[in-house]
C-alpha cells in the first residue's frame, strides 16, 4: 500500500519547490533594497586559494548618513560541503555563518551575531532537508538550555502540481517561561512551466499579506514587483501598503538596477566592471515625499596572491 | 527540572562559550583557511590590505 503510494507520488514527477527561505530569492536579487548604500565605500578582497576557496575582505565605509565611518574585516572559507564565514568590525561586533552539508539533501547551518554590548547577541541553529518534491526546515534562535526559552521556527513546502507549491511556516516565540506565542503563515508559489516567471504569496493571520511577481524578460533583463499589505486585525482602519517595482539589467561588464516604490522613492544602482578585478559602484536614491536624497560611490578591488596557473586558468601561450 | 545550582552552572558555561566564539570565530576561520589552502599563503598577505 505504502509502496504504491510512493510509486504514485513518484509518477507525478514533481520538482523540488525550493526552500521557504528562498521563496522570494529572485525578487530580492532583482530589487536593489539589499544592495543600496550611501556615502563612500571601498571593498578590497583578496583570494588566497581557489580550491578550497579562501578569501579575505577589508571593507571601509565613510560619510554614511546614519553611521560613523567603519572598518570591517571578513573571511570566507568553503570546500565541497563545508562553508564558514565571518565578519568583524572595529567596534568588536562579530557575525558568522557555518554550513555543513551531510548529504545532498541534508544541511545544517549555524549563524551567530555577537556584540560587546549586552543583549545584542543572536545564535541560530537550523537544519534543512530537501526531499524530491518538498522542503523541510527547522530552526532555533537563541535557544536556552535551562528554561527552553527562545524563538523556534519550522517550515514545510510541498509541490502539489508541476507549477504550484503550497507551504506553511510556524513561528513559536517564548521570550520567558510561561509566556508564549504561536504564529502560522501560509505560502503559495507558482512557477511557470518554462521557469521564466514566478509568483508568490504569503499570508500571516496577524494581518500581513506579501505578494510578489518576478519575470525574466530576456537573457539580460529581469523585472520584479512586490506588494506588502498590512491590516492590523484589531484596527482594520489603520491599514497600510507598499508596492515596489524594480528591474535589473545585466550587461557583459556591468549590472544596473532601478527601482520605484509607492512611498515615493526612486533609486538606481550601477555596478560597472572596468577589469575583472576592478569594479565601480554608483548608487542614488531620491525620496520625493520626504524631499531627501542619498548618493553612494564605491570601489571593489579584487586581488590574488596566486599565479594564473594556480587559479586554474590556462597558461599564456608562449 | 534541573536544580537551581545546575542551572547557574549551565548559564555560566553558555556565557563562556559565547565569549570564546566572540574572540575565536575570526581566528578560527583564518586558521582553517591558512592550514587548508593550496598553496599556503604567507601570513602578511593574509592580514594586510595592501600586501
Amino acid at each position: 500500500m505504502l509502496s504504491r503510494l510512493t510509486a504514485w507520488r513518484a509518477s507525478l514527477d514533481l520538482t523540488n519547490p525550493g526552500t521557504v527561505e528562498n521563496l522570494q530569492k529572485e525578487v530580492k536579487n532583482t530589487h536593489l533594497t539589499n544592495y543600496i548604500f550611501d556615502g563612500a565605500r571601498a571593498d578590497l578582497s583578496k583570494t588566497l586559494s581557489v580550491n578550497p576557496a579562501f578569501q579575505v575582505t577589508h571593507s571601509f565605509a565613510l560619510a554614511q548618513r546614519e553611521s560613523t565611518p567603519s572598518y570591517n574585516f571578513g573571511a570566507v572559507f568553503a570546500r565541497d560541503s563545508f562553508f564558514i564565514q565571518g565578519n568583524a568590525d572595529h567596534d568588536g561586533n562579530v557575525n558568522g555563518r557555518l554550513n555543513q552539508g551531510w548529504s545532498p539533501s541534508n544541511t545544517t547551518k549555524g549563524q551567530l551575531q555577537l556584540s560587546p554590548r549586552a543583549g545584542g547577541n543572536v545564535l541560530q541553529l537550523e537544519h534543512d532537508y530537501q526531499g524530491r518534491d518538498y522542503c523541510l526546515n527547522a530552526r532555533a534562535i537563541n535557544p536556552s538550555p535551562t528554561d527552553l526559552s527562545g524563538v523556534y521556527m519550522a517550515s514545510y513546502i510541498q509541490s502539489v502540481t508541476k507549477n504550484a507549491a503550497l507551504g506553511v511556516e510556524a513561528l513559536y516565540q517564548r521570550p520567558q517561561p510561561g509566556q508564549d506565542d504561536l504564529n502560522i503563515s501560509y505560502l503559495l508559489k507558482y512557477t511557470s512551466s518554462t521557469r521564466d516567471w514566478i509568483a508568490t504569496a504569503q499570508v500571516q493571520p496577524v494581518g500581513i499579506l506579501l505578494a510578489s511577481y518576478w519575470q525574466k524578460l530576456s537573457e539580460k533583463v529581469d523585472v520584479a514587483a512586490e506588494l506588502q499589505v498590512m491590516v492590523p486585525p484589531q484596527n482594520p482602519t489603520r491599514r497600510s501598503a507598499v508596492a515596489t517595482l524594480g528591474a535589473k539589467y545585466e550587461f557583459r561588464m556591468s549590472t544596473f538596477r532601478a527601482q520605484l516604490d509607492s512611498t515615493g522613492k526612486v533609486s538606481a544602482l550601477l555596478e560597472q566592471r572596468f577589469a575583472p578585478t576592478f569594479a565601480f559602484l554608483f548608487a542614488g536614491e531620491i525620496d520625493h515625499f520626504k524631499n531627501s536624497a542619498k548618493v553612494g560611490v564605491g570601489v571593489m578591488i579584487e586581488s590574488s596572491s596566486l599565479t594564473p596557473e594556480e587559479m586554474g586558468q590556462p597558461p599564456y601561450p608562449a | 527540572m534541573p536544580s537551581e545550582e545546575t542551572n547557574e552552572r549551565i548559564m555560566k558555561l553558555v556565557d563562556l562559550g559565547r565569549t570564546v566564539l566572540h574572540y575565536g570565530w575570526i581566528p578560527l576561520i583564518i586558521y582553517v583557511g591558512y592550514t587548508r589552502s593550496n598553496p599556503q599563503p604567507s601570513l602578511i598577505k593574509l592580514i594586510s590590505p595592501l600586501a
